[in-house]
């Protein structure tokens, strides 16, 4: 991942060229050949054309056979390129066509020639009539196709990368304008996506599934969020029933001491179900972005104070040692309730997790704040924030108050984070 | 003293009915929205104590109507919902105060004993019962004219008790009542008793009679015949 991360079009672009480098390559051989084919047939097409004249001509020009040693004398000094001589006995009559490097005075330098070495009669007389063309050499030949086909090649690299830059920034504009979309997407808005028109079969089915998958999950979720809050709310009534049978019981003359223990035990597992079904509909408020109107300005430090009076009961029975370093006059603009529950949670915690005559230590600056506690071990820091994870056996709480302050730092754009140092239990959150 | 209970739910109606009634309560219910809005055209009341969602309307119609008509009657609502919104806007239309659901009848008791309290004596906020004289506008109390110290806590159970005499409240409720909506995220209440107790001795020393009775040790009994 990563690095190696290459774009789509990238990746195409290397094979493209390697197989126009392969094409290329292959290709120069083949040109070479056809090149030399059609040099080597034109040639020997015009030696032959050549010869089927000189025969012609020496035996018509020439009449008397005499003359005939003369004229190819004077006919071999000019050294056209062509010479005749008489058969020598025993030498074979047939014709051959082949090629050959020799020295050329001419050219001064060795030069590949085409020959043909035909039989001619002149008046009846064998003579061997050797026709040269001087013909590029081969290596020269390669070597001009060569060229061209690297030209091809790099003008067709330069080519790939051209339109692959073009491409990918007019082909696929809408499948990154998706993409952007995608990213930016919010489960939690409710919307779907608006995706840009395209006329591109593939990214206009991935639009047309995104756009369907998005609806379901967004009618999934809505559908969850409405659950958990109607279903708290259907809840709060029998609970509201259960309670009052309690105190009602509890007037009971004739209750027994035993029979009303009983009874008051009952106070405890329906206060927490209480809790927790109020805190679910909490959560489920958030979610459902009820809590948007009703903000205001709130002083931190004397919210901290508020809440530290409301627990100071609590703070007693465990006998903890407070410490605070508050400095005055630190605002943030929420919902207070919301603010109060961030805050009562977190120190109610430091109190439910502390140990017998810890301490508790609560810091407020520069918007950060810091609330720390004795403790044995590390929380699990994976789970901390989430529903139910948290719930421990020795002090059951709601197993949602962590999930709670965590969902309204997140509204609000807050940061708050666990950490376990030198025996201290340290959550921080930043504002 | 007549109160008007709007509660769709008959179950618990008769609930706070049976708790709230006796010599000087007296309890009517409405279980809809036409039943609510006849009984509240129709008579006065002291207290209403208001369900939002009820079969045929929303209770915030009938706070509406109560407050269009310049009508005294003290309002509680009590609502499921427990939503801030409802809140706002209910203490905003009129309403004298506000309870979420699930609630403990004796908490119940004493915010209609407050809300009562507060419509009967508009400047002259001083209740007696028996000996004892408590002035809320200078939040003192007294013991045959002899002033006695009570810390906020305490002073909120004596009120608490007051508002629930002769009734049998749970530690529990007693926990609830005196944190506000944290209770339920406390895990221990022992400290509502060192307050009771500190409470009992301070208007034992001012020479009042023993009024506040444990009950089974699970308890608490405010005795005033």
């Amino acid at each position: 991942m990563g690095n190696a991360m290459k774009k789509l079009l990238n990746r195409t672009i290397w094979p493209f060229a390697l197989y126009s480098l392969i094409v290329l390559a292959v290709s120069v051989p083949v040109y070479f050949f056809i090149v030399e084919q059609i040099w080597e047939d034109e040639l020997d097409e015009h030696h032959w054309i050549t010869k089927n004249k000189v025969e012609q001509e020496l035996n018509t020009e020439y009449e008397n056979p005499a003359e005939i040693p003369v004229m190819l004398e004077q006919f071999n000094r000019l050294n056209l390129g062509s010479t005749i001589r008489a058969m020598g006995s025993g030498e074979h009559p047939g014709d051959s066509v082949y090629s050959h490097y020799r020295f050329d005075p001419y050219y001064n330098e060795v030069e590949r020639f085409r020959v043909l070495s035909a039989q001619i009669k002149i008046h009846n007389e064998p003579y061997r009539l050797i026709i040269e063309t001087n013909i590029e050499e081969s290596e020269e030949t390669v070597l001009a196709i060569a060229t061209v086909a690297i030209s091809f090649f790099l003008i067709l690299l330069l080519g790939f990368f051209w339109l692959n830059r073009n491409l990918s920034r007019k082909i696929w504009k809408p499948f990154y304008s998706t993409l952007d979309k995608l990213k930016t997407f919010d489960l939690s808005g409710e919307k779907g996506i608006v995706t840009e028109q395209t006329d591109v079969l593939e990214f206009e089915e991935l639009n047309k599934a995104l756009h369907v998958l998005i609806e379901k999950n967004v009618s999934v979720f809505r559908q969850q969020k409405e659950f958990t809050e109607n279903a708290s709310h259907e809840l709060q009534t029998p609970l509201a029933i259960l309670k009052s049978k309690v105190d009602l019981l509890l007037q009971d003359e004739t209750l027994t001491q035993e029979q009303s223990e009983k009874i008051e035990a009952l106070n405890a597992p329906l206060s927490r179900v209480s809790r927790i079904n109020k805190n679910l509909l909490i959560l489920a408020r958030i979610e459902n972005q009820k809590f948007a109107d009703h903000t205001e300005d709130l002083d931190i430090g004397a919210l901290v104070n508020e809440s530290l009076e409301f627990i100071a009961d609590q703070v007693a029975g465990r006998h903890i040692t407070i410490s605070k370093e508050i400095s005055t006059e630190v605002t943030v603009h929420a919902n207070r309730s919301l603010l109060e529950t961030v805050i009562l949670n977190l120190l109610l915690n430091a109190i439910r997790h502390n140990v017998e005559k810890g301490v508790l230590h609560i810091s407020l600056t520069d918007k950060k704040l810091v609330v720390s506690n004795s403790g044995t071990a590390s929380l699990n820091t994976d789970s901390l924030f989430q529903r139910f994870a948290s719930t421990s056996r020795v002090s059951p709480g709601s197993g949602l108050g962590l999930a709670l302050v965590h969902e309204i730092c997140r509204r609000y754009g807050w940061k708050v984070a666990y950490r376990f140092e030198k025996d201290m239990h340290i959550f921080a959150v930043q504002f | 003293m007549k109160l008007l209970i709007v509660e769709d739910e008959a179950d618990l109606a008769r609930d706070i009915v049976e708790y709230l009634s006796n010599e000087k309560y007296v309890c009517e219910i409405a279980g809809t929205f036409e039943q609510a809005l006849d009984k509240i055209v129709t008579y006065s009341y002291d207290c209403v104590l208001l369900d939002l969602m009820l079969p045929g309307g929303n209770g915030m119609t009938l706070l509406e109507e109560l407050k269009k008509q310049d009508r005294q009657d003290g309002v509680i609502i009590i609502s499921a919902r427990n939503s801030i919104d409802d809140k706002v806007t209910g203490l905003k239309i009129g309403a004298d105060d506000y309870l979420s659901k699930p609630f403990h009848l004796s908490e119940l008791a004493a915010r209609v004993h407050s809300v009562i309290r507060r419509k009967q004596f508009h400047s002259n906020n001083v209740i007696h019962s028996g000996e004892l004289k408590i002035d809320f506008l200078a939040k003192t109390v007294s013991v045959n004219d002899h002033p006695v110290p009570l810390t906020k806590k305490e002073l909120d159970l004596l009120l608490f008790f007051i508002g629930n005499k002769n009734r049998v409240i749970s530690r529990s409720a007693l926990a609830e009542h005196l944190s506000g909506d944290i209770a339920d995220m406390l895990d221990n209440h022992d400290f509502v008793y060192a307050h009771i107790k500190n409470l009992k001795k301070k208007l034992h020393d001012a020479g009042c009679d023993a009024y506040l009775k444990t009950v089974y040790g699970t308890g608490y009994k405010w005795e005033m015949p």
